[in-house]
């Protein structure tokens, strides 16, 4: 199940990218980002706000810029224009004031392999202010790992490193999570888990921003996405409204689909396509299409001595919609 | 951070062996193994220390290999988080880059010198609690420390072995040795006279009055302040080539290639360079920080590079002390720099 429209924190506007918002509440903040590798844009003019105490998804396909933005963003590498701040602070210039309160993940976290779990955490803590080496036991108990801690790294799963990966994230208290990929790797159990670990630290009034081509485990994850391809970000809003403009599917199981199709295009339902398969009827309805509608289709192939053996309604997912927008917007150029 | 630094360096086992085996291994096995065999036989094998012993290992172990380790040490440190990935979570955490380097130094440093220092303290102890009963001077056992007039009179009560076994300049005399020494009369041929008793003592004084400054560089054990000297000169070294492989790993980003241009660096072309003088390119020999380390190595010891066998041999390339102490100072904090920068540019 995405997540809703519920949490009263999360942007209302459904923005294109040549007119974002102005706000000063935002966790991140870019304004025609752009990095350049030789003759290659990864980020291409990003515009980019992510409100503070949600769950932000920067989703878009293979190779198209997601980690490079995250890279620029934590100073992993320098950004070619634009401009950038987190948590209110420009950086690079307060690099150092900014990712005090922001904890990151990049690719696949990487760790010591002949250190613990808790060693790795302690050259972490180290880097970090002085408080941060109290927090490693409460963040390896956050994440699950206290019973693993003094167990080498080399020995842990990969569901172990992604958790020691938010581990190290939560050593300075962030204000700010920065996940890239943070499902890779893990079974469904363990997506799980970690999508429970995100919607935590949002209830804590934490922001999340997190990065993937899993684009169902983004719809149930967040409350805001950003859609980027080819280094641009296409759209980006809560999820609702970007959904809200999406199709509408009724699929009809019946005992003549033929007589069934024929019958219905005789009924005005506001421009709907009907097809037919060895399933049954499939229906492309208007966004807007109500419970009445369907309730009447019914009515109609009842009337016409139609028997109805399954009404199955879909509105469109975030990933068709994705796909959509991303096969036009590629038709486009 | 730097206590962070050292633990993660000291976990790593093989390196730690390699460390160990080189600093302190190689040196205690040697000198185990000549303190054996001169319980079972000492007509046959030396004593197992000395002042010789103290000058081989230092130069022929303890100098040029322990740069070559120390230098695999510093590689290490300044590529390894880069290498396993660690590098990007450093500098998430909004820590200067370069503090991030920076405190590799005093980490690697901390292991380093007290091992060094070990390996050092062990070769000093065995070549001073068993040394031999004499030193050795040019193929002669003669007692050490002596002064002038008492090395001229045990050469007068030794005078067929000095005539014999120690150079001369200028003294007239002409008969034949023996690898025992003078010959007695019935050894000669009947046409060859023998110089008389009292002549072969002179000439033994005036020969060993001859050596004394030579023999004065002689011990029998080496002396504290040598000892002294040489663990700093050695301490230096380890530094150098701790400092030079972090920094040039760190610039490229790995640590094998680095580890083998320092390899070349010591073994080809520092010795090339300090013993050579190429007319054109003297002052870039000076360059060379192996030519300034052979140019504060302890006088009393066998030069490593540039210069002829011997204490206090004159060295090929002459180079002035306190040229030789920029260019050391020179090549720590420049090498230190590079890395430095590299590690603050670098994308990760």
């Amino acid at each position: 199940m995405r997540r809703s429209e519920g949490n009263a924190k999360v942007s209302t506007a459904v923005t294109d990218q040549t007119q974002p918002d102005v706000d000063d509440s935002w966790a991140v903040e870019t304004k025609g980002l752009t990095k350049r590798f030789g003759k290659s844009t990864a980020v291409d003019g990003v515009d980019l706000r992510v409100p503070r105490g949600s769950a932000f998804g920067y989703l878009g396909p293979n190779g198209a810029g997601k980690t490079t933005l995250i890279r620029v963003l934590l100073g992993l590498t320098h950004a070619d224009g634009g401009s950038m701040s987190l948590l209110g602070y420009p950086v690079p210039r307060h690099r150092d004031q900014a990712l005090v309160r922001v904890g990151a993940i990049v690719d696949e976290p990487r760790f010591h392999g002949h250190l613990t779990g808790r060693q790795n955490l302690q050259i972490l803590a180290a880097a970090r202010e002085p408080e941060a080496r109290g927090r490693i036991d409460a963040s390896l108990e956050r994440v699950g790992l206290s019973h693993r801690a003094n167990d080498r790294v080399s020995k842990y799963s990969m569901g172990m490193r992604q958790r020691l990966g938010v581990a190290c994230c939560l050593l300075g208290d962030p204000q700010l999570l920065i996940l890239d990929e943070p499902m890779n790797g893990l079974d469904p159990a363990g997506m799980q888990d970690m999508r429970e670990m995100i919607r935590s630290f949002v209830a804590e009034g934490r922001t999340v921003m997190l990065s993937s081509h899993l684009l169902d485990e983004i719809e149930r994850t967040c409350d805001a996405v950003a859609i980027v391809d080819h280094g641009k970000v296409i759209r980006q809003g809560s999820i609702s409204e970007l959904l809200s403009g999406t199709a509408f599917e009724l699929k009809v199981e019946c005992s003549t689909p033929g007589v069934a199709r024929d019958l219905l295009a005789t009924t005005n339902l506001g421009g709907a396509q009907i097809a037919v398969s060895d399933e049954g009827l499939h229906l492309g309805l208007p966004p807007d299409t109500t419970r009445d509608v369907i309730a009447e289709i019914n009515r109609k192939l009842v009337e016409g001595g139609i028997a109805v053996y399954r009404l199955e309604a879909n509105q469109a997912s975030l990933e068709s919609w994705f796909l959509e927008v991303t096969s036009r917007l590629g038709e486009s150029e | 951070m730097i206590s962070t630094r050292l633990m993660e360096l000291r976990k790593r086992r093989g390196l730690m062996a390699a460390l160990i085996v080189v600093f302190i291994g190689l040196p205690t096995i040697f000198l185990l193994v000549r303190i054996i065999l001169h319980a079972v036989d000492p007509h046959s094998y030396s004593p197992a220390g000395g002042y010789d012993i103290f000058n081989n290992v230092v130069d022929g172990v303890l100098f040029v290999f322990g740069f070559i380790v120390a230098a695999t040490l510093g590689c290490f440190a300044g590529s390894v988080d880069l290498t396993e990935g660690v590098f990007r979570h450093l500098v998430v955490t909004g820590r200067s880059r370069v503090a991030l380097y920076l405190a590799r130094i005093p980490a690697g440093l901390a292991i380093l010198i007290p091992l060094v220092a070990v390996g050092f303290t062990i070769l000093c102890v065995v070549c001073v609690f068993a040394a031999p009963a004499k030193a050795q001077y040019d193929g002669l056992n003669v007692p050490a420390g002596l002064s002038r007039s008492a090395f001229v009179q045990y050469a007068e009560k030794h005078a067929d072995a000095v005539d014999c076994e120690l150079p001369s300049r200028n003294i007239p005399f002409n008969f034949p040795c023996t690898p025992t020494g003078i010959p007695s009369g019935k050894q000669l041929p009947p046409v060859v006279k023998l110089p008389s008793k009292a002549k072969l003592d002179q000439i033994a004084g005036k020969i060993a009055n001859q050596n004394y400054d030579a023999y004065k560089g002689t011990f029998r054990v080496p002396p504290v302040s040598l000892m002294i000297e040489t663990g700093l000169w050695i301490e230096l070294e380890a530094t150098l080539g701790f400092v030079i492989g972090l920094g040039l790993s760190s610039l490229m980003g790995q640590r094998t290639v680095p580890v083998v241009i320092l390899i070349v660096f010591e073994l080809i072309l520092t010795p090339l360079l300090a013993d050579h003088t190429i007319s054109h390119l003297i002052n870039v020999q000076r360059g060379f920080v192996g030519v300034a380390m052979a140019r504060i190595q302890p006088s009393a010891l066998t030069p490593v590079f540039g210069g002829q066998n011997g204490p206090g041999a004159t060295r090929s390339l002459p180079i002035s002390l306190t040229a030789a102490i920029c260019v050391i100072v020179g090549w720590i904090v420049a090498w230190t720099a590079l890395g430095a920068w590299r590690m603050a540019k670098r994308d990760v």
